[in-house]
């Protein structure tokens, strides 16, 4: 890790000595235990906080569109292929941006930690990464995990790891992690429908309408979303469950093929909505009904924008 | 005032025995998430988990949403009826002093000038049974704020663990008097009152993060036309609403109804200045720019509230540090500004 971070520093302050980029957005350490923040910055004495560890939960993509171009950023490999993606909807062109790939083994869900130890992060004294196992200690004890036990669910199964398409890569590749199948998904599938009517009913019982689920997803880059919209009106501010779940539905539909499982809705989410279950949903039903995946291929028409005559005579019956 | 104490094991039916005048909250998970939610008798666990809310317990009084009044019309003409008063009288325990404080903080906008009759309904109906904190979290800050977790102001009742027991004391007189009615008390003992000092100041000195606030006002007027500071802060924003939405002060909202037919009903909801569309729906946003909402948020608590109201409007509780998806951390920014 610090070998990467080291690398990354050189690389970045590099392009901005050069004047290939005027901004570098990164990570560094954050301000509580174990948590890291991005680090957008155009100065090159702070480049030195910038860092790499199994703890940069954030898809740095989502500032690309409000960055305008002339900037570096650091990308994990669903991150690269959100890029693509907005490269591939014309949202970002890709002259104007320098991808700093980093190889990806999987990030760190301080939630699944927390559930497992019964303690909070900040109560924890130590976490040590290690090829297949993570060891967390806590009131001087230690305690070991396999990795799969404490990633997130999106790192399970990622099947692109290292990224594609990236200018410097910071690191050794990493190979795809098996596809596992997430277990909220795969219970909710064999729920009646009933039930599962319920389940949703009650989880969007609680949401607040922060956004936060839109706000860092890269995929949601509309200038306007629908929700904001008051001509005609959509959906209602009001956070009513119902209308809860619309938001929900309607935003997972309009990311699909863009939404690269980068799984930062759920992390954000402050009331703990398992919206990954829907657009890991989304994301398979694209693979299935159109052979499409998200952010490989910057030439590839986007799934949305694109369709063929006889495929949309099928579609709509 | 009278200080008494009780012991852990008896809790259960203590809330039970307030569960016949009030109806009681308690901090729960039962929704999915860390709340104020209705006593159901027995679980008293929470006791050990609890360290404070995601939801902040201002829920209770000025709810994330609300009916306000229905409508309907018919041949007649027109037909408005308010919504049913929530006029029971409701005791939350458990909340911690950042929390009461809050409360107190909120009062001020919704009585001083013009009467909220919907918060203040809640408001006057509501005793507040605090519980010290013995684990602050490495993002309470609440000491740098003339405060602290063992602090009372704003509470009815403060109770400190002090092991197998809690020390009660009452704090106002609508406190003692629901303490000098309440069953299976006894008096607390020079000891037991020597523990709870103890276990406060312990819970003090646990209070790690440290804000310098003095003069706060006028830095942050000093650095009010620093844009290229406040654009530098607000760069990693995402411009959600969690750090104002379950911000126990913050109070904005916004007015919409619901018409289906020939009838609907006018809701409250609380909004965000940190949303690019607040105050859309009657102008424009005076802050279309993220640096400016960036900066609203911090000197509307930090600066306006205490010029206005005399008070910072910030109780150190930590959740937007806690919460936000991206780190941004309110007491590196109050640590930062610049001309210090
Ligand atoms: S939900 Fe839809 S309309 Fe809203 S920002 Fe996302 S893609 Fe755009
Ligand atoms: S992040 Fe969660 S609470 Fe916020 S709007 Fe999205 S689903 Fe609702
Ligand atoms: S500071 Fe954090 S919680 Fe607040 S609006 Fe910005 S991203 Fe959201
Ligand atoms: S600004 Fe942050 S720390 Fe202050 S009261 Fe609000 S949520 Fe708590």
């Amino acid at each position: 890790m610090e070998e990467k971070t080291e690398k990354l520093k050189n690389e970045a302050r590099k392009l901005l000595e050069k004047g290939q980029v005027c901004r570098i957005v990164g990570f560094e350490p954050g301000s509580l235990k174990f948590t890291t923040t991005p680090l957008i910055t155009g100065e090159k004495d702070e480049l030195d906080r910038l860092v790499i560890n199994p703890f940069i939960v954030n898809n740095l993509s989502v500032y690309l569109t409000g960055l305008k171009g002339c900037v570096a950023v650091v990308a994990k490999g669903c991150d690269s292929r959100s890029i693509v993606s907005l490269i591939q909807d014309n949202k970002v062109n890709r002259e104007d941006v320098v991808i700093l790939g980093i190889p990806c083994s999987g990030i760190v869900d301080l939630s699944k930690i927390e559930y497992l130890v019964g303690k909070d992060r900040d109560e924890l004294d130590d976490i040590t990464v290690a090829n297949n196992s993570i060891t967390v200690t806590v009131g001087g004890e230690k305690r070991e995990f396999t990795k799969s036990k404490v990633l997130f669910d999106n790192c399970l199964g990622c099947e692109l790891p290292t990224p594609r398409e990236y200018d410097i890569l910071i690191g050794e590749q990493v190979a795809p992690s098996p596809a596992l199948e997430s277990g909220k998904l795969k219970e909710l599938k064999d729920m009646p429908p009933e039930e599962r009517w319920r389940f949703w009913k009650e989880e969007f019982s609680r949401c607040i309408r922060c956004y936060a689920c839109r706000n860092v997803c890269p995929a949601c880059f509309c200038n306007r979303c629908f929700v904001e919209e008051t001509e005609p009106q959509w959906l209602l501010p009001t956070p009513h469950w119902q209308d809860n779940l619309l938001f929900q539905v309607t935003r997972t539909i309009h990311v699909a093929g863009r939404c690269t499982e980068c799984g930062e809705c759920q992390r954000a989410c402050p009331v703990g909505i398992p919206l990954r279950s829907m657009t890991r949903e989304m994301y398979d039903l694209a693979g299935e009904l159109f052979h499409y995946k998200a952010g490989m291929d910057k030439d590839e028409e986007p799934l949305l924008t694109a369709y063929e005559v006889e495929e949309a005579e099928n579609f709509f019956g | 005032m009278t200080v008494k104490k009780i012991a852990k094991k008896e809790l259960a039916r203590l809330l039970d025995e307030w569960s016949r005048q009030f109806s009681v909250l308690v901090p729960s998970v039962e929704t999915g998430v860390a709340q104020m939610t209705g006593w159901q008798g027995e679980d008293t666990s929470f006791v050990d988990w609890y360290r404070n809310t995601i939801l902040p317990p201002k829920d209770a009084i000025l709810p994330v949403m609300e009916e306000m009044f229905s409508f309907s019309k018919n041949e007649d003409g027109y037909r408005l009826e308010m919504s049913p008063p929530d006029s029971g009288r409701q005791l939350i325990f458990g909340i911690r002093p950042c929390d009461a404080r809050a409360l107190a903080m909120l009062d001020v906008v919704f009585k001083q000038d013009y009467e909220d009759t919907y918060y203040m309904r809640r408001r006057l109906n509501t005793v507040l049974v605090g519980i010290g904190c013995t684990n602050p979290y490495d993002s309470c800050f609440c000491t740098s704020l003339s405060s602290g977790p063992s602090d009372t102001a704003g509470l009815d009742l403060m109770l400190t663990d002090i092991g197998d027991e809690f020390v009660i004391e009452a704090v106002t007189e609508a406190g003692r008097e629901l303490l000098d009615k309440s069953q299976g008390m006894r008096p607390a003992t020079a000891d037991d009152e020597a523990r709870a000092r103890e276990s406060r100041d312990i819970a003090n000195q646990r209070v790690t993060q440290n804000v310098d606030v003095k003069k706060m006002p006028d830095r942050l007027l000093a650095a009010f036309d620093n844009e290229e500071y406040w654009r530098k802060i607000a760069a990693k924003c995402i411009s959600c609403g969690i750090c104002t939405l379950l911000c126990p002060t913050c109070y904005c909202f916004d007015i919409n109804d619901e018409v289906s037919d020939n009838r609907g009903a006018r809701y409250r909801s609380l909004d965000s200045c940190a949303f690019c569309i607040y105050t859309k729906m009657p102008v424009e946003n005076p802050r279309e720019e993220k640096w400016q909402r960036v900066r609203n948020r911090v000197c509307h608590k930090y600066e306006f509230y205490p010029r206005l109201f005399d008070t910072i409007a910030c109780t150190g509780c930590g959740r937007c540090i806690r919460l936000c998806p991206v780190n941004w951390d309110i007491t590196r920014t109050l640590n930062s500004i610049p001309g210090q």
